[in-house]
C-alpha cells in the first residue's frame, strides 16, 4: 500500500473515472472519495466559471457531488465519456443555482442585471483536445454567435436576456443561436 | 451540413441547454422519456457542448471534501467508547499485529495512557536520505513527526498525508520549518480502523495544490492494528 505520487498527464485516472463511477452505483464510498480527489478541481472550475468563485460555486459542486452518487446508476444509459458526463452535471447544477439566484434577485431589487460571467473561457488557452477544439470552433465563429453559445451556455441567459444584450428582437436571437450551433457543430465533425 | 438545424435538433440543443420553459420545456422533458432518437440528439449535444465548460482545474476549498463526505455519509466521527477500550486491550495484551507495528519503531512503545494508545513507526525513504518518526496518539487523536534525516528541498515544505484501507491519502496538515511539528488528525483519518497509512511528500508552500501528493513522495508506512477488535 502507497500513496501515489499524481501523475502530470492524469490518464491513468481519466481510465479509471469509469471504473470508480461503476463503482459509486453499488453504493462504493471509497470509490466515491476517489472519484472526488480525481475530478472535484475540474468539477469545482465548472461551478466557479458559472458562479463566481464565492460559497454558491462549493455548494453546486457538492449538490453536483450528491447528484453523481445517487445517479451513478444512470450513467452507462447516456453513453458519455465520463468527464463528460460529470461536467454537465455540474454544469446544469451550477446553471440552476445561478437562475434562481437571478430570480431572486430580479424579485428582490426589481432589476433585470445580468450577473457579471467569470473569466471568459475563450481567453484561457486550453491544451485538451476537445476543449481546444471547441475553442477554436467559435473562434471560427461570428463574435455575435459565439456570445450568444456561451451566454446561453455558460452565463445561463434566458433568450430574453440573450436579445437584450445583444439589442435584437427574441425571434432574431433564436436564428442566430440556431445557425451558431450549426456551425459549431459542423466545425466539431471537421 | 446545411447552414441551420432542423426542429428537432434545435429543440435538443435547447433543451440540453436549458432554454426552454414552461409548456415547451414540459414537452421536451416527456418527449425524451418517450423517444429514443430526440434522447439521442439531447445527449449529442451534451457532449458536443461539455467541452465549453472544460476549464483548466482548479482546486475547489479545503472544507468542501469532508463537508460533502459528511453530508452524503454521516457517521459518528470516532468509534463508541467500548470499540476504543477494545482496542487498548489489544495493545496491553501484545496483540501481535501490533507488536509488529511496534518492532519497526526507532524509540520503541510507550506505555499507552489511560485514555488511548500510542502508535510509532518510521517514515523513512528508500535511498535512506530522509526519515521521519512519527506518533500517532490516540489518546488526543494527533500526530507528532520528528524529521532524523533530510528535509524539504528549498523553497519547497513538508506535507503529511494518511488514509485507511482503500481508501485514497488525504492531508493531515503542512509542515513548512522545524526539526518536529504535531498535527491533529482529520475527522476521517482519527477514525480509520485496521491499517493506518502515513506518508509525507514535499510540496510548494501553502501545500498541494491538488489535494492529494504532488511532488515527490519520500515514502509511506502502514501501521496494522489501528482496530478496536480482539484477536
Amino acid at each position: 500500500m502507497a500513496i501515489p505520487p499524481q501523475t502530470a498527464g492524469g490518464a491513468r485516472v481519466s481510465d479509471d473515472l469509469e471504473d470508480l463511477i461503476s463503482r459509486c452505483a453499488l453504493g462504493d464510498r471509497a470509490a466515491f472519495a476517489a472519484l472526488y480527489d480525481a475530478t472535484s478541481a475540474k468539477l469545482y472550475a465548472v461551478c466557479a466559471r458559472v458562479l463566481g468563485q464565492d460559497h454558491a460555486a462549493e455548494d453546486a459542486m457538492q449538490d453536483a457531488y450528491v447528484k453523481i452518487w445517487a445517479h451513478a446508476g444512470r450513467y452507462r444509459v447516456t453513453g458519455h465519456a465520463p468527464m463528460t458526463w460529470l461536467i454537465t452535471i455540474a454544469r446544469n447544477t451550477a446553471i440552476d443555482r445561478l437562475r434562481a439566484r437571478r430570480l431572486h434577485h430580479d424579485i428582490e431589487e426589481h432589476h433585470g442585471g445580468i450577473a457579471a460571467p467569470g473569466p471568459s473561457p475563450e481567453s484561457v488557452a486550453l491544451a485538451r483536445s476537445e476543449a481546444g477544439r471547441i475553442q477554436r470552433c467559435l473562434e471560427e465563429l461570428e463574435q455575435d454567435r459565439r456570445a450568444a453559445i456561451t451566454g446561453a451556455y455558460l452565463d445561463g441567459l434566458s433568450y430574453a436576456e440573450l436579445a437584450t444584450r445583444a439589442g435584437i428582437p427574441l425571434n432574431t436571437m433564436r436564428t442566430w443561436l440556431r445557425r451558431g450551433l450549426a456551425a459549431l457543430r459542423e466545425c466539431m465533425s471537421r | 451540413m446545411t447552414d441551420t438545424l432542423d426542429d428537432d435538433d434545435m429543440l435538443a440543443a435547447e433543451y440540453a441547454i436549458g432554454l426552454l420553459t414552461g409548456e415547451a420545456l414540459e414537452a421536451a422533458h416527456a418527449r425524451v422519456g418517450s423517444d429514443p432518437a430526440f434522447a439521442a440528439r439531447v445527449l449529442r449535444w451534451e457532449r458536443q457542448l461539455a467541452p465549453l465548460a472544460d476549464l483548466p482545474p482548479l482546486a475547489p476549498p479545503a472544507g468542501a471534501r469532508a463537508a460533502l463526505l459528511q453530508r452524503l455519509f454521516p457517521e459518528p466521527a470516532r468509534a463508541p467508547f467500548w470499540q476504543r477500550l477494545g482496542l487498548w486491550q489489544a495493545l496491553a495484551g501484545g496483540a501481535v499485529a501490533v507488536a509488529v507495528a511496534l518492532a519497526v519503531l526507532n524509540p520503541g512503545p510507550v506505555a499507552p495512557p489511560q485514555t488511548g494508545p500510542l502508535y510509532a513507526a518510521e517514515i523513512a525513504s528508500q535511498t535512506g536520505d530522509f526519515r521521519v518518526v512519527a506518533l500517532v496518539d490516540k489518546a488526543q487523536d494527533e500526530v507528532f513527526l520528528t524529521r532524523t534525516a533530510g528535509a524539504a528541498p528549498a523553497g519547497r515544505i513538508l506535507q503529511v498525508w494518511a488514509h485507511g484501507p482503500d481508501e485514497p491519502a488525504q492531508s493531515v496538515g503542512l509542515w513548512p520549518d522545524g526539526e518536529s511539528v504535531t498535527l491533529p488528525l482529520p475527522r476521517e483519518i482519527a477514525a480509520v480502523r485496521g491499517t493506518l497509512t502515513l506518508g509525507i511528500s514535499e510540496e510548494p508552500p501553502g501545500g498541494s495544490p491538488t489535494g492529494r501528493p504532488s511532488g515527490r513522495v519520500f515514502g509511506t508506512v502502514d501501521i496494522p492494528g489501528v482496530t478496536g477488535t480482539q484477536d
